[in-house]
């Protein structure tokens, strides 16, 4: 079980596409008003070399995702964060629309810059069963962002646990009993087990 | 003495713009004397890492900006087990690690965490460990610090011992479940005797 993070800006060097290493001399990427992006493999600012996606081995639950706010009264150009599993979009409208997903508003990054704080928590989080491919979209919201320009630099951040191996199986059961995937509920499965077999032989060990 | 909370906090003396320099031995700001590890009975488990923080957008000044001292920063923390990374990007890539933006320190009313490290980091006995930190911004101002703050447990004799057990077992160690596993023992050498 593994606490991960992953944080994109829209540098990259020169204020042109992408980069797969951050660099002080990096700058903003221009993105206009309502493009999505993605932020592992959008071509824009800090990228990775290929899509997110877990192994036959690994589950991944996504536990908070938070981007730059979009709030005109305090001059943040920021928009919405939209996450991807497959080929389906999680968040939707009632009507079974497609929605651009988190406002930064709900959930700023960072917290509490312009006294803006968290409204939306990620509660159930998000899984990710072994084989699937995740992804985290960007919307740019109502400002366009310029090339070179420091006020022009949004971000997105994504907090994530990553299970291999048999604690990844032991995700799966807990998937399949219908509990909670988060580190404690693991820990209590791996308990349960161990206190049965303790109370099988007599003791424990 | 067996179970004890530890803090360890650093303060650049240098630049590390596009550099990354261990808190420890890397030469610049408060360092040790040798390398982090631990002996055959030492078991450490390191529970927060965080780092100066700076804000993106919003403001006009600096690449990745803030209204604050630390305008611009872009502070990162990586930890380092013996040679290898903990945070990897998804493509198993190590990136920076956790940004000072999403674990502040010092932790303000308008810069406020967004990560709090959990699942915890395991230093095994005999293992050497590192707190890597890396600016990625230019920093706009004289006055911006660059601080790393790290707290740990260290389990130490019977409670490294413990902390290993646990480990075989496959539970978190936390002074919560060492406790578990000796109130275990006890109630079975009770349950023995009578």
């Amino acid at each position: 079980m593994r606490s991960q993070i992953y944080e994109w800006t829209n540098t990259a060097q020169n204020g042109t596409g992408f980069t797969l290493f951050r660099r002080s001399t990096d700058t903003s990427v221009a993105l206009a008003s309502g493009t999505e992006t993605s932020i592992f493999i959008g071509g824009v600012g800090y990228n990775i070399t290929k899509p997110a996606e877990t192994t036959a081995t690994q589950f991944v639950v996504i536990e908070d995702v938070s981007c730059t706010p979009d709030a005109n009264t305090q001059l943040l150009n920021g928009g919405n964060t939209q996450i991807r599993i497959n080929t389906t979009n999680y968040f939707q409208n009632p009507d079974v629309t497609q929605q651009t997903g988190i406002p930064g508003t709900a959930s700023p990054y960072p917290r509490g810059y312009q006294n803006i704080l968290k409204t939306f928590d990620l509660y159930p989080d998000i899984y990710v069963l072994p084989g699937q491919v995740w992804d985290v979209l960007y919307t740019q919201g109502d400002r366009t962002l310029v090339t070179a320009t420091p006020a022009d630099v949004v971000a997105v951040f994504v907090k994530y646990t990553l299970y291999d191996g048999p604690d990844a199986l032991i995700a799966n059961k807990l998937l399949e009993l219908g509990i909670t995937v988060n580190p404690n509920n693991v820990d209590w499965y791996k308990r349960t087990l161990i206190e049965q077999q303790s109370a099988s032989m007599g003791g424990m060990a | 003495m067996a179970m004890r909370s530890q803090l360890y906090e650093w303060t650049a003396t240098a630049s590390i713009v596009d550099i990354q320099s261990s808190i420890f031995i890397g030469n610049t700001g408060n360092n040790i004397t040798k390398p982090a590890e631990t002996t055959a009975t030492q078991f450490v488990v390191i529970e927060q890492v965080a780092s100066s923080g700076s804000n993106p957008g919003g403001s006009a000044t600096g690449t990745y900006t803030s209204t604050a001292g630390n305008a611009g920063l872009h502070m990162f923390a990586q930890v380092r087990i013996n040679t290898t990374d903990y945070f990897l990007d998804p493509d198993n890539k190590p990136n920076d690690g956790i940004p000072g933006t999403a674990s502040p320190y010092p932790r303000t009313l308008t810069l406020q965490p967004s990560f709090s490290l959990y699942p915890d980091i395991y230093v095994l006995p005999g293992q050497v460990w590192d707190v890597l930190v890396t600016q990625r911004g230019a920093a706009n101002n004289a006055q911006a610090v660059q601080q790393c703050f790290v707290k740990y447990t260290l389990y130490d004799g019977p409670d490294a011992l413990i902390a290993n057990k646990l480990l075989e077992l496959g539970i978190s160690v936390s002074p919560a479940n060492v406790d578990w596993y000796k109130r275990s023992l006890i109630q079975q050498q009770s349950a023995v005797v009578a």
